[in-house]
Order: structure tokens, then C-alpha cells, then sequence
């Protein structure tokens, strides 16, 4: 089994930092090869909008920079968790510019219904089961809830409902891999 | 009053976020406003580029934020300002206290898959000590491209929820509910919308020559 790891802290950002220790010790624990991927390292354009990657090269974003390997890793994961700081209830531009990369080209433009909302189909027959793995420095339960709503969001888009959980002001690295525990207990992932 | 319209998408004055925005600005200026337009995915570039946005949002009365929905959220070059904006603001104790009102649109039919973008928008004004001024938030944002006017029926709703919107933030308020439920209001049938929405994306592909079939999958699992 194969998970993504996206790490989408900013430079000197130590609890999401923590957080992808957590994960990443977690994972490794269950016997699960991990790729951990920090977009602040790489070079990622961000999106142009241009759908090149739906109707000049489908499947594939026009742009050739960091961006354009990360998504074969996605394609070929079982499990792909992003770690971000809760960004006003969302994720951080670090994570975001990759995103914005990756998932419009596993989607076929083409629309269908899900949960009685139009969406698109997958490229791919089977995509990787996504996690949401946020930190905040202090209670904030307006981020918390919309942090869990813009992943179960973004897992309708991927047809899946993914599992979210929050690290609050979590700086040890053995708090964080009990949170990351129960959230990969709570997706599935065997242990 | 001072208005600045933030751009939020990356096809800049070509968009149908430009369009919109600029549609809201125009009206508030007609009102006696000072309005001045910035794309972000220009100026976030540079570090000197992004110093000239904030700068204008420090400058500002009133800002417009107009983007696409990118994954149900803002594309990654606006939040990149949003933090680099909370970022400034906490550090200047007299930061004033601009109202912030949103134009998004998205290439889904239904309006409402905008909400978690509006929610973060509105959560960034609370964090950072802006006065939330209401969104306006349109599924099927595709069609405007060629601006409203071109649609079927002149796109009167829109016009007049731009109208209200803007009469109403020149005033110092708010975006009225009203006009939020206008410009929800779907521009076609939904069953329309797709129909020529799976069309447009096969005349593209066709149009750009491209080799591949709109399903093709250059990755496999191993």
C-alpha cells in the first residue's frame, strides 16, 4: 500500500510540521510505503485556468514544472493526506497551489451527478482514498467546521467521503500520531 | 470613497471574474467612488508586485474580491494575498477596517458550491479585523465569458443584482439577500447547461487537435 503525504506548511511552520511527523510515523507503522511531498521545496506555477488539461493533453497540465510527477504519485497512491495549516478554514496556498495542479487532471471534464449535484467523472477508475490533517495554534471551532466541510467538499468532487481531524496546538510528536491514528482508523486504512 | 477590485483569476481582464467585478465596481463608482483594479495572479509574482497590492489594500474603503471557484475554494494565488494581507494587518496596530464584499462564480450549475469559498472569504474578514459586506455567488459561470448582456434575456437578473449590490455598498452597507438570491438564480435548466457543457468540452479538444480522447489516462497504477 502507497499513501501521499502533502505537506502544505510554510517555512518555520512547526506544528504542521509536527503534524506530518505524526502522519508519516503513522503510516509508516501500518507497514505503508509513504512519499512525502513539500510543495514550499518544489517548483509549482500556479494554475492557469487554461483546461489544457482537460481538451489540448488530457490528463496532463500543460505546465511542465514539480507539479506535473506529483500527480502520477497521486495517481498510482492508495491514500493521499493533506496536512495544512487550517488557513481561514481552509487550506494553506502552499497546499492549494498543488491542488489546484493535481486534481482537475484526474477529473474528465465531461458532467454527471453526484449526490444530486453536478461534478464530474474520474479519469481513473480507482483514485486515492483522501484524508484531512489540519492544525491551528488555539481553538477556533468556525475554521474547525469549515475546514471539515471543504474536504467533505472536495471528497464529493472526488466521489468519496473523505475523514477529517484537527490538531490543536499539538507539538508533540506522539499527540500528533495518536491523532493520526484514530483518523486513519477512522478511514479504513488496516492497520 | 476608495474601491479596489482584486482580481482573483488567472485569465486576469479576460475572465468572467473581471467582468463581474468590474460590473460592481463601475456601479458603485457612478456613485461618487474612486475605483482602482488589480489582478492578483500579476502582482503575487514578485515581492514588489505583492507590496503594490497591499499597499492598495491598505489604501481602501471597500474591497471587491472577484475569482472563480477553484476546487471549492479560492485559487491558491488569492489565498497567498489573504495570508500575506492577516500577515500585515496583525503587525500594524492602526490597520483600519475595510469592508470586504465578494463576487464568485462557478462552472457548476448550482450556485450554492460556492459556500465554502464565501465561508472562507468571511472568515478572513473576521480574523483580520475587516467588516464582511456579503457575497455574490453564481453557478454556471462559464456562460458569462462575453459578459451577461450576451446571455438569453439580456442576463437581466444579473444586471439588476449588480444594481442592488452596488447601490447598497456605495451606501456603506452590505450586499443585500436579495440580490445574493438573484445572482444565484441559475442562467438555464441544468439539464441545458450540461448538455452543451459536454458539447463545448468535445469541440474544444477538436478545435486544439489534440491526440488524446477527453478520457484518456496518461498514468496507470502499478
Amino acid at each position: 500500500m502507497k499513501a501521499l503525504v502533502l505537506d502544505g506548511s510554510h517555512e518555520g511552520d512547526s506544528l504542521t510540521s509536527v503534524a506530518v511527523l505524526g502522519m508519516t510515523s503513522a503510516l509508516a507503522g501500518r507497514g505503508i510505503s509513504v512519499e512525502l511531498v513539500k510543495p514550499r521545496e518544489l517548483a509549482i506555477a500556479p494554475c492557469e485556468g487554461c483546461f489544457g488539461c482537460w481538451t489540448r493533453t488530457p490528463g496532463e497540465c500543460v505546465i511542465k514544472d514539480d507539479a506535473r510527477g506529483i500527480v502520477g504519485s497521486y495517481v498510482g497512491s492508495d491514500l493521499v493526506a493533506y496536512v495544512t495549516p487550517v488557513t481561514f478554514g481552509g487550506y494553506s496556498s502552499q497546499l492549494k497551489k498543488l491542488l489546484d495542479r493535481i486534481l482537475l487532471s484526474v477529473l474528465d471534464p465531461r458532467f454527471t451527478v453526484v449526490g444530486g449535484e453536478v461534478h464530474h467523472f474520474l479519469r481513473y477508475r480507482r483514485l486515492p482514498k483522501t484524508v484531512g490533517f489540519g492544525t491551528l495554534p488555539s481553538p477556533d471551532p468556525d475554521a474547525e467546521r469549515l475546514f471539515a466541510r471543504l474536504v467533505a467538499r472536495n471528497g464529493i468532487n472526488m466521489h468519496q467521503h473523505p475523514e477529517v481531524e484537527i490538531l490543536v496546538g499539538v507539538t508533540d510528536p506522539d499527540a500528533a500520531r495518536r491523532s493520526a491514528e484514530r483518523l486513519l482508523d477512522r478511514a479504513g486504512v488496516p492497520v | 470613497m476608495n474601491v479596489l477590485l482584486l482580481v482573483g483569476s488567472p485569465k486576469g481582464r479576460r475572465s468572467a471574474s473581471y467582468r463581474l467585478g468590474s460590473m460592481l465596481a463601475e456601479g458603485i463608482r457612478k456613485r461618487g467612488a474612486a475605483v482602482s483594479k488589480e489582478m492578483v495572479h500579476e502582482g503575487i509574482r514578485t515581492e514588489a508586485g505583492t507590496v503594490r497590492l497591499l499597499d492598495s489594500v491598505d489604501a481602501a474603503d471597500l474591497v471587491l474580491l472577484a475569482f472563480p471557484l477553484y476546487i471549492d475554494a479560492l485559487p491558491a494565488p488569492l489565498i497567498r494575498l489573504l495570508e500575506r494581507i492577516a500577515e500585515r494587518r496583525a503587525r500594524v496596530a492602526a490597520a483600519g477596517s475595510p469592508r470586504l464584499a465578494v463576487v464568485v462564480q462557478c462552472g457548476f450549475p448550482e450556485a450554492h458550491q460556492c459556500e465554502t469559498a464565501v465561508g472562507i472569504c468571511r472568515l478572513f474578514a473576521d480574523r483580520t479585523g475587516m467588516r464582511w459586506a456579503g457575497a455574490l455567488a453564481m453557478g454556471m459561470g462559464g456562460s458569462v465569458g462575453g459578459g451577461p448582456e450576451k446571455l438569453p434575456g439580456g442576463g437581466k437578473h444579473i444586471l439588476e443584482a449588480i444594481g442592488m449590490a452596488s447601490e447598497s455598498l456605495a451606501d456603506g452597507g452590505a450586499i443585500p439577500e436579495a440580490a445574493s438570491a438573484l445572482f444565484a438564480r441559475p442562467l438555464m435548466p441544468r439539464w441545458t447547461y450540461t448538455l452543451f457543457g459536454n458539447l463545448g468540452w468535445r469541440m474544444q479538444l477538436r478545435k486544439n487537435k489534440a491526440r488524446r480522447s477527453l478520457a484518456y489516462r496518461p498514468y496507470t497504477r502499478e
